[in-house]
């Protein structure tokens, strides 16, 4: 009996690591070559093929990268874009999930399909009239614009998100407190809120990384060099007569790491999952 | 006197009434008033645009014609059945490999923190990017994809298969599986996590197997969660152009031409937008009618539970 | 408080003074399209030597990434953001001209100094659309046979191909002597067209897109046999299989990596191909002449236009006469590879290496290169480039469809818009 359940617990055991290394294979090796290419010397890259690594490597893509070009500032205009967007939308996208979740209203559906609505349709087709809206208003060419926009289509998917958080979180909680005396604003700061953290971790986390690779918007909107965010500046590595492989590789290995430093950050939230302490406190 | 009271009474209660009745649109406002201003009237715009015939500088009326020629437009049905194979194949790919990342991401294991980080990685690469990336690893010449599935047999000789038109469309759904899986992963994770604990100790207790607590608890929670991604991802991959436009660009001979690259290749290299907007107005049309029924689907589960 | 008020007087006077020197100052806006970072460094210096003996005008560039850059430019005009000047490809040209989007360049070139210099061909290319010169090109790209020394010297061919049929055998030849390379580099993806009309034209033994009486010529026999020639090589395997999508920059990395042997190009792709092999591997040869005895290689240009919108048109013409000048304009052609648009600039040393060649024996033999240019006038010139080739090619190459059925989709479309730009330009 003892044994058997051994036995079982070996193959389990087994299984489980042989499947994260294979999810772990899987994510890492493109992000891999990347990184392969970017450390490749130009004269190199062709010749040797599909070698796993270079027989010389090269640090010179990143340095021209960071030191002759303008990559340092798309960065910064990324970042400031990424975070007032992801910050914004799931401010509004918790209280717009939480009235989802617990209302029961007239025209409930009809916000539903609203807000599906603004999903549906390719980007291409409202970029003509945006851009014209925008240029009236002077929100071409600056962050704010961007900002503007990038909140403008991830509510939808952040309320929904958002909501379906608030529907795992079981009622009675929230109805407990308020028959306590807490009025509702206050059972769903006191309550709900620090039970969703786990989601709205995973919302902040989602809707940066869309601003932070968002392109159609950041190419059409911007002009000026000093505005660019890093996504449009790849573009750049890729002219009519060549393409730097190289220095466009080494941008976008240095592109990863805020976002790797901000899901880092997010961890504590999508892991450790404060639910369980919360429900048993 | 009495009278007057059992008035503000009433005045309070209706009062009470009126701000119950506004509350949840309170909380809804601030998105509303973004979606409306930003999004709805932009997007009105551009469902008129089907009614004209558009050159680069010009615009005509044209009534329902763009919805006629639609009617007859032997590559709109070739891109939806397309369109249909690409969401498919990404879409339950994604599902599933993401449900099975979430639930190993659950347990307790040696190293969990970093590989969750390393697993999530991939979202965070701009869909650009990832496109270059895989078309580079399809590379004959540079890439290691098309030698290793020749080594394997799969292929007689190592040639990439993004020049094929019977498999080019694995091609962009591969890159597309390996970019949306943390999606699915992140947020049935974050759901998972939401579970009370007490939950699975009760189930436990009562004797229930593994796979018991995973049908009976896990999997109803996570319901509503799972309906809401899952419709959201297939619109979104359904209207996703970027990674089919960087790999193949709709090629070769327009074997993966999908609705959403034929709205782009519509609205700037036959510079008819007119006719992009009656595609994408079909294109809105089929995914809501998607969207409803699965809203109808998830008001269900939610009643059953 | 007496403090403070001084402060402020300064304060306002100093404001006052900054916006006099900002009322001052022109700025000049000036759109890039055909981009590369190289390039847009080069430009920019000479922009700054440009402000440097201008002063007060200012020149603000604007770089499109160039993959996306019909979208964007277009995008931007359209909402009404327009530029002062922008560098106009060839093919975009009746797009923009023919909406009255373009400034009229005749009056300000009669005051140009260096006018004089100018090639008749400029001024005959920029003028295509209602015979006004709404652009000048700054240069020419011509196609030309860019082969492999080495690799023809292990198939055991000695010297390029001098005609068509001879190409063809030195490809199949090449494909199978030599194991896992190819004949030709073939182009199937984007810009295919300037490569499917040499071998088009070539057959037929006709020169450029139409007869006389507005018909295309791409349907006609030896046009089909042309494309049918095309679609072989692709077939019986003499052109890589992924070549199918191939545009500019896989082709030229096909070249110089030695996996295809023989590429038809311009000089832009020279920067990149002299760059990573060595100079005796490669030579550039006049393209091969078909049955008629005469080749047709396509000529491409790009250049400036000014925008009719633009509220500084003199100022905009300072900047593009400068950039046109003799001195820039033969640096512009040695840093993007083009030819120099000035008579007299093809002694410069720089060009009379073998490399060059090829290109140099085209323009000079008019009795037996004639080349040919893209029918820039027509309004959907982009359109049929850049939608209605690429797919039906590929459909060629892939054996879904016959050459002759898409010379007759391409014939069709061609004589429409032919035939409409001649009703209204009677």
């Amino acid at each position: 009996m003892v044994g058997k359940s051994a036995a079982r617990r070996i193959i389990e055991g087994v299984g489980l690591y042989g499947a994260v290394a294979l999810y772990v294979a899987f994510a890492l090796f493109p992000i891999y070559w990347t990184v392969k290419i970017s450390v490749t010397p130009q004269k190199l890259l062709y010749s040797e093929g599909i070698k796993l690594w270079p027989s010389r490597m090269t640090l010179e893509n990143y340095s021209s990268v960071l030191a002759a070009s303008d990559f340092p500032r798309y960065f910064l205009n990324s970042v400031v874009v990424s975070i007032s967007t992801s910050l914004i939308v799931t401010v509004i996208a918790s209280l717009a999930g939480y009235a989802l979740s617990r209302f029961q209203f007239r025209g409930k559906v009809g916000v539903s399909l609203l807000l599906l609505l603004t999903q549906t349709f390719p980007l291409v087709m409202v970029i003509p009239p945006i851009f014209r809206i925008m240029g009236q208003l002077g929100l071409t060419d600056n962050l704010y614009g961007l900002i503007i926009i990038y909140t403008a289509f991830n509510i939808a998917f952040a309320t929904f998100l958002m909501q379906s958080f608030f529907d795992g979180v079981p009622k009675d909680l929230e109805e407990a407190a308020m028959i306590d005396g807490c009025s509702r604003f206050v059972a769903l700061r006191r309550i709900i809120l620090p039970l969703t953290l786990p989601g709205m971790g995973a919302t902040v986390a989602f809707v940066f990384t869309a601003a932070w690779s968002e392109l159609l918007f950041a190419l059409m909107l911007i002009n000026s060099e000093s505005q660019k965010t890093f996504s449009v500046g790849l573009l750049t590595f890729i002219g009519k007569f060549a393409v730097d492989w190289g220095q466009m590789m080494a941008a976008s290995v240095l592109a990863l790491i805020p976002v790797c430093l901000f899901f880092g950050f997010l961890q504590r939230y999508l892991v450790t999952g404060l639910t369980a302490g919360a429900v048993k406190g | 006197m009495t009278l007057s009271r059992a008035d503000e009474i009433n005045r309070q209660a209706r009062m009470r009434r009126w701000a119950a009745m506004a509350e949840p649109w309170l909380y809804l406002s601030p998105a509303l008033i973004f979606i409306v201003v930003v999004l709805l009237v932009p997007l009105v715009i551009g469902i008129c645009y089907s009614f004209y015939k558009f050159s680069a500088f010009r615009s005509e009326w044209a009534g329902l014609d763009q919805y006629r020629t639609l009617a007859t437009d032997p590559v709109l049905y070739h891109s939806l059945y397309n369109t249909l194979w690409w969401t498919a194949g990404s879409l339950i790919l994604q599902f599933f490999l993401g449900l099975g990342l979430a639930l190993i991401l659950n347990r307790a294991f040696f190293g969990r923190k970093l590989v969750q980080a390393v697993v999530f990685l991939p979202w965070a690469v701009p869909t650009f990017l990832t496109g270059l990336t895989w078309a580079w690893l399809f590379n004959p010449l540079i890439g290691p994809i098309p030698h290793v599935m020749y080594y394997l047999g799969i292929q007689k000789e190592a040639v990439t298969i993004l020049a094929s038109p019977d498999h080019a469309m694995w091609g962009p759904i591969l890159a597309n599986v390996w970019y949306g899986i943390p999606f699915f992963a992140i947020t049935l994770l974050a759901a998972r996590k939401s579970i009370p604990t007490e939950l699975y100790e009760a189930a436990s207790i009562d004797g229930a197997t593994a796979w018991q607590q995973f049908t009976k608890v896990t999997l109803p929670f996570l319901a509503p969660t799972i309906a809401i991604t899952v419709m959201l991802r297939t619109v979104w991959i359904a209207t996703f152009a970027d990674l089919i436009y960087v790999m193949t660009a709709g090629g070769p001979a327009g074997s993966t031409e999908t609705i959403a690259t034929y709205i782009y290749v519509s609205t700037f290299k036959t510079l008819d937008k007119g006719y992009a907007s009656a595609i994408a107005v079909l294109l809105l049309f089929l995914l809501i009618l998607y969207a409803l029924v699965v809203i109808q689907m998830r008001r269900r589960l939610m009643r059953d539970m | 408080m007496r403090k403070f008020a001084l402060s402020m007087a300064f304060g306002v006077a100093a404001l006052a003074l900054s916006t006099a020197s900002v009322l001052a100052d022109t700025t000049v806006q000036l759109v890039e399209v055909i981009t590369s970072p190289q390039r847009t460094e080069f430009l920019k210096g000479q922009l700054a030597e440009f402000e440097k003996a201008n002063p007060g005008i200012h020149v603000d560039v604007v770089s499109l990434p160039w993959g996306e850059a019909f979208e964007k430019f277009l995008s931007m005009v359209q909402a009404g953001q327009i530029p002062d000047m922008v560098e106009m490809p060839e093919r975009w040209m009746g797009l923009y001209a023919n909406n009255g989007q373009l400034e009229a360049l005749g009056p300000y070139m009669d005051k140009w100094d260096e006018f004089k210099t100018l090639g008749d061909r400029a001024k005959q290319l920029g003028s295509t659309v209602k015979d006004t010169q709404f652009m000048i090109p700054y240069g020419y790209y011509i196609n030309a046979m860019f082969w492999n020394k080495k690799m023809f010297k292990e198939a055991g061919i000695d010297g390029a191909p001098k005609t068509m049929d001879e190409f063809a055998a030195d490809a199949k030849q090449i494909a199978e002597k030599l194991p896992g390379k190819y004949g030709y580099c073939l182009r199937g993806g984007p810009g295919a067209f300037g490569s499917i009309q040499q071998f088009m034209d070539n057959m037929a033994g006709k020169s450029g897109y139409f007869n006389a009486d507005g018909t295309s010529i791409f349907n006609e026999e030896g046009a089909v046999k042309g494309l049918q020639m095309l679609a072989d090589i692709y077939q019986k395997g003499w052109a890589p299989k992924d070549s199918v999508s191939w545009g500019f920059n896989e082709l030229v990395t096909g070249f110089y990596t030695g996996t295809c042997a023989m590429l038809n190009q311009d000089p832009d792709a020279l920067i990149g191909i002299a760059e990573k092999m060595n100079a005796d591997d490669f030579a550039v040869a006049p393209w091969p002449v078909g049955p008629s005895g005469k080749a047709y290689p396509a000529l491409g240009y790009a250049g400036w236009a000014m925008m009719s919108a633009s509220k500084h048109k003199d100022e905009t013409w300072k900047v593009m006469s400068f950039l046109l000048d003799n001195k820039q304009n033969l640096g512009w052609a040695k840093t993007v590879g083009t030819l120099p648009i000035h008579n007299g600039a093809e002694s410069d040393d720089y060009f009379k290496t073998e490399q060059f060649a090829g290109w140099f024996t085209e323009l000079k033999d008019a009795s037996k290169y004639e080349l040919t240019t893209p029918p820039t006038y027509l309004e959907n010139l982009g359109v049929f480039y850049d939608s209605q080739v690429p797919k039906n090619f590929q459909a060629v190459l892939l054996g879904q469809k016959t050459a002759k059925e898409v010379a007759d989709t391409w014939a069709k479309f061609l004589t429409d818009e032919q035939q409409k730009y001649m009703a209204a330009h009677k």
